[in-house]
């Protein structure tokens, strides 16, 4: 079986994301709805924090609810690290993603300013990947052993890892 | 609802008084749009919205028919949106969002599959 195509909401999606990259020209490069009408905005780096302010308090876009915070490796990209922001609104009962590039070195700013869920999500994308977050209050390792050396979910870091257990 | 003191949101008082309340934030967000250059689009659909709004906040003084026509759940929601709308036209002024884009991304950046 195939999922129904609701044009509908892919309609209502795509005049959402027009709208969104009418009065954000300066961060936003791409806005596309998906197969599955997911909407998605490529973001910037430096545009983190006004994109993100934006949806949360504009009266058309309350998208108060951080539901994921997250990294994609692509080695063979100039910038290889993805970060993804997965956000819900309440009140109209709708989801965006949030797209942003990185390299290794580059910091990119903390979202924990604008949503308090962003902190353990970016203290593991620090510990799993190695994205530095600039204005983090406390960006330590989260999920690997004290000692440990390496991000783990980096496409380079061996399955069974460096240090026999 | 007003006479049950509570507004079933934990966190958030009744308000008392909400018109007014309302009358003076749509007030302050309209003066700090002024700062935004006119062809701005953020300018444009936010004057829409608050113009409606007030519109609506001034023909409508029972709290209730008021809810019901902004059809955005309890007044008290719709003052703190308010207000968090006042505090993102402010941010607004800094940031300057309607200025074209900052940077191309490389050309594969958003390339999927790679």
């Amino acid at each position: 079986t195939v999922r129904p195509k609701n044009e509908v909401e892919q309609k209502q999606l795509c005049a959402f994301g027009e709208y969104v990259a009418e009065i954000l020209p300066k961060y936003i490069q791409q806005a596309q709805v998906t197969c599955f009408n997911e909407l998605e905005l490529l973001i910037h780096p430096d545009g983190i924090i006004p994109v993100l302010t934006f949806l949360r308090d504009h009266t058309n876009a309350q998208f108060r609810s951080l539901a994921d915070l997250t990294a994609v490796d692509v080695p063979s990209r100039q910038y290889r690290f993805e970060i993804v922001y997965n956000l819900l609104s309440l009140r109209f009962n709708s989801r965006i993603r949030v797209k942003t590039y990185t390299d290794e070195l580059t910091p990119i700013d903390s979202a924990v300013s604008v949503h308090k869920a962003a902190n353990w999500y970016e203290r593991e994308v620090w510990d799993m990947y190695g994205v530095f977050f600039a204005n983090h209050p406390d960006l330590r390792r989260i999920l690997t052993d004290y000692g440990f050396e390496g991000h783990p979910f980096r496409k380079d870091f061996p399955l069974s890892g460096y240090v026999e257990v | 609802m007003l006479s049950v003191q509570t507004t079933g949101l934990v966190g958030l008082a009744v308000a008392e008084n909400p018109h007014e309340r309302l009358r003076i934030l749509y007030t302050k967000i309209r003066g700090v749009l002024q700062n935004i250059p006119k062809d701005a689009a953020y300018r444009k659909y936010t004057e829409q919205i608050v113009n409606q709004r007030f519109n609506l906040v001034q023909m409508e003084t029972d709290v209730q028919k008021l809810e019901d026509k902004l059809n955005s759940g309890r007044i008290e929601e719709v003052i703190v949106q308010a207000e968090n709308e006042l505090s993102l036209a402010r941010k607004m002024i800094q940031w300057k969002p309607w200025e074209p884009l900052v940077e191309e991304p490389p050309s594969d950046q958003w390339r999927w599959p790679i």
